[in-house]
């Protein structure tokens, strides 16, 4: 079942590791500046990956469950540069969670992210607030080139 | 020595998880993340995901049985989905996939059994893990 390979490489991929932090071969990509994030997921999983892999390119990360744990951090002052809202929260979804963080005045690059992406939540998304919107997982094909844009 | 045997025993368990593609390269992100300062995040993450998730195919299960229209139901698989997605579950993700675009269709028998075989294939991921992460930790002993 399969080919035989001699080393566990990913399917798909021509050997090698993609960019991030493979410490394997000592390359370690790190944000320049103090740069920080929100990540508001209500999944356990979901919630402790993307603030892992966001921590290991030495972003400050936040997390929460709601969306409205979310607001009110931001009613209570913090800022973050990046803030990563899952589309599905209980009670206030994403996109109104986006709506109510842009009606605070901040602006953070909002990303949205979701499990099964529509064509219909990008867009409710993005009419909210939202910079960008994606599906899971989060992976850093996609953070790397944000945390540059946001570095630079 | 035991310890060189073991080591091949683990390659070739891991190697066999991405050649069936039972997992796939969103597996290698997590180990990725794994340092000196979260030794145990792999196994922390999938604790989580095995403790979370039957919760959650339990609840789509029961809702195909008594309410195929119940509004949470696209709630869960999305759950679902996100979760799996992000641990690498592949053959698992595709299974959640397929019941979701036959719970589109109004295909309740189709989405049925894109279920159970999610089950399935849940099953099998947890217990190739657990086989994989008993052997991750003899060879830390060794």
């Amino acid at each position: 079942m399969g080919a035989a390979v001699d080393h566990v490489t990913p399917m798909g991929m021509s050997g090698g590791s993609a960019e991030g932090n493979d410490k394997s071969e000592g390359q370690r990509f790190s944000c320049k500046s103090k740069l920080t994030a929100l990540v508001a997921d209500n999944g356990g999983v979901c919630r402790a990956i993307q603030t892992a892999l966001l921590r290991s390119y030495g972003v400050d990360t936040e997390a929460v469950e709601t969306g409205e744990a979310a607001v009110e951090l931001i009613a209570s002052g913090a800022t973050f540069n990046l803030i990563i809202i899952e589309m599905l929260l209980p009670f206030m979804n994403g996109p109104e969670t986006a709506k109510q963080i842009r009606a605070m005045g901040a602006e953070s690059k909002i990303l949205g992210i979701t499990a099964f992406f529509d064509e219909r939540d990008q867009q409710e998304f993005l009419a909210a607030g939202a910079d960008d919107f994606i599906e899971k997982p989060l992976s850093p094909e996609i953070v790397i080139p944000i945390i540059r844009e946001l570095d630079n | 020595m035991e310890s060189d045997l073991l080591r091949e025993q683990i390659s070739n368990m891991r190697q066999s998880l991405f050649v069936e593609e039972i997992l796939e390269y969103q597996f290698l992100q997590l180990e990725q993340l794994q340092d000196n300062e979260n030794p145990n995040f792999l196994q922390e993450i999938m604790t989580l995901y095995f403790r979370e998730s039957p919760k959650t195919i339990a609840i789509i299960d029961q809702a195909l049985e008594e309410h195929f229209n119940f509004p949470g139901l696209y709630k869960y698989l999305h759950q679902l989905k996100g979760s799996s997605a992000s641990i690498g579950a592949n053959k698992v993700t595709k299974e959640i996939n397929q019941a979701l675009e036959c719970f589109k269709e109004g295909d309740i028998q189709g989405c049925k059994g894109a279920v159970q075989r999610l089950k399935q294939e849940h099953n099998i991921l947890r217990n190739r893990l657990q086989s994989y992460f008993q052997l991750l930790r003899q060879i830390k002993i060794c």
